[in-house]
């Protein structure tokens, strides 16, 4: 490239990022904001008025964001099980090492964690890994949908919504505690019983999590000043973060968990108290 | 509820997430694990092959090896046994030679003593002739001193 097309190049480019700036600022005033900065949040968290109907229920936008994420994800799953996993090799491409390397990743963290018992773990902090991870990540496309108030609302991460996250947390301890019952018994539903504040735990680290990454975002969307080169970094990059640590944090757990309560008992050897007489010395 | 939390909407949530992990499990999980399975279980069994080969060419080896320190040792056995039979041969060759040397030089000596004894009672016949011839010339033709002389010339000649 000459100086003199660099010199035309650069031009260009600012004077489109000028046109853009001024039409921004220009229509900024054409659309009053309904609400205050308070509300906005406490709706973020609360959903009192952006229910949107799922077949005439009023639900969460959390609940319609996760079924189009198990949607997408199933619909990706059985493309792979019909045309890519029947072609497998033994010398894998880059697709396949990459799922080898994902399903790899999480049989190994069951067996690591868990290694008396492990056949459904892997399978299951597998579909969880995947589920918070995406589920995450889809707040980044911002999908637009109709709330039952006719308004506007943007989907949020599934487990943003406490209901998701309570869902996840419950349902993760309850097969904990289902995987301690079937390996152990009654000394597993009681070293179960014993975590009895993980559900709550879980749910809310999750809770939290996202709804703490959504809040910045809705914060950062909300000032007009905040809206240039500022949400690049709040909304991919937190979001990007949360997304691989709140996965690793939950199949982490659930695997420790499950490891400990399915760990089979420890016998112990009772130690010989008798003392032969013969053998006694009297001074 | 506090904080809009709703047990039907939980339910749905976990609904979808049985719905996911089963769909998962099914459709990505177990295929691909099966995969890596059947694949590790091949490249076991090509190990297991390749050490099995590697076994049973030791053990050739080892047998060859056996073979060649016993041919060795059956090859120094047999030098070893040639070199006592020929220390053995020399050895009665040589006494054999040393005594048909010994013979010899007896046979030698032997023949010289006869030889000797021969030539020595020959030069005594021949002396006594001699003597007989000069002193019958002494006696019946000349003087003492011809009859010296004549006898010292008759025993020069005798000398040559």
């Amino acid at each position: 490239m000459t100086k003199r097309q660099k010199i035309v190049f650069f031009s260009v480019v600012a004077a489109v990022v000028a046109l853009l700036v001024v039409g921004i600022v220009l229509t900024n005033g054409l659309y009053e904001r309904d609400a205050t900065i308070q509300e906005t949040m406490k709706d973020a968290i609360l959903h009192g008025n952006d229910k949107i109907s799922l077949f005439g229920l009023p639900v969460n936008p959390g609940l319609i964001s996760a079924y189009i994420v198990t949607g997408l994800l199933l619909l990706f799953a059985a493309i792979v099980r019909i045309f890519v996993i029947p072609k497998f090799r033994y010398v894998p491409g880059k697709f396949q090492t990459m799922l080898e390397q994902a399903v790899g990743m999480f049989d190994g963290l069951a067996r690591g964690n868990s290694p008396h018992k492990n056949g459904v773990l892997g399978a299951y902090i597998f579909a969880a890994g995947a589920y918070i991870f995406f589920g995450t990540l889809f707040e980044l496309f911002g999908i637009p949908w109709i709330t039952i108030n006719g308004e506007s609302v943007t989907l949020p991460a599934p487990l943003s919504d406490i209901n998701g996250a309570i869902a996840m947390g419950g349902f993760t301890y309850l097969f904990i505690l289902i995987g301690g019952i079937a390996a152990n018994r009654g000394r597993g539903l009681l070293r179960g019983l014993k975590e009895f504040s993980l559900p709550i735990s879980m749910s809310f680290r999750l809770f939290g999590a996202l709804l703490s990454g959504m809040l910045v975002t809705e914060l950062v969307y909300y000032y007009f000043a905040l809206s240039f080169v500022v949400p690049v970094i709040v909304g991919i990059l937190f979001t990007v973060l949360h997304a691989v640590i709140q996965a690793y944090v939950l199949s982490m757990l659930t695997s420790m968990y499950y490891g400990e309560v399915t760990e089979p008992p420890v016998k112990k050897t009772k130690r010989s108290k008798k003392i032969k007489r013969g053998s006694e010395v009297t001074v | 509820m506090p904080l809009n939390i709703d047990w039907q909407q939980i339910l749905l949530h976990a609904l979808n997430f049985v719905i996911l992990f089963a769909g998962l499990y099914f459709l990505l999980y177990r295929p691909v694990k099966a995969f890596m399975k059947k694949r590790r279980e091949h490249y076991e069994s090509m190990d297991a092959a390749a050490a099995d080969k590697t076994k049973r060419a030791e053990e050739l080896k080892a047998s060859y090896e056996e073979k060649l320190a016993a041919a060795d040792e059956e090859i120094a056995e047999k030098s070893r046994r040639a070199k006592a039979e020929a220390d053995e041969a020399a050895a009665q060759i040589r006494q054999a030679a040393e005594a048909q040397a010994q013979a010899i030089v007896e046979e030698a000596r032997a023949s010289a003593a006869r030889e000797k004894e021969r030539m020595e009672r020959g030069a005594r016949g021949e002396i006594a002739a001699i003597v007989t011839q000069a002193t019958e010339k002494i006696v019946l033709h000349d003087s003492a001193s011809e009859a010296y002389d004549a006898f010292l010339n008759a025993a020069e000649k005798d000398d040559e």
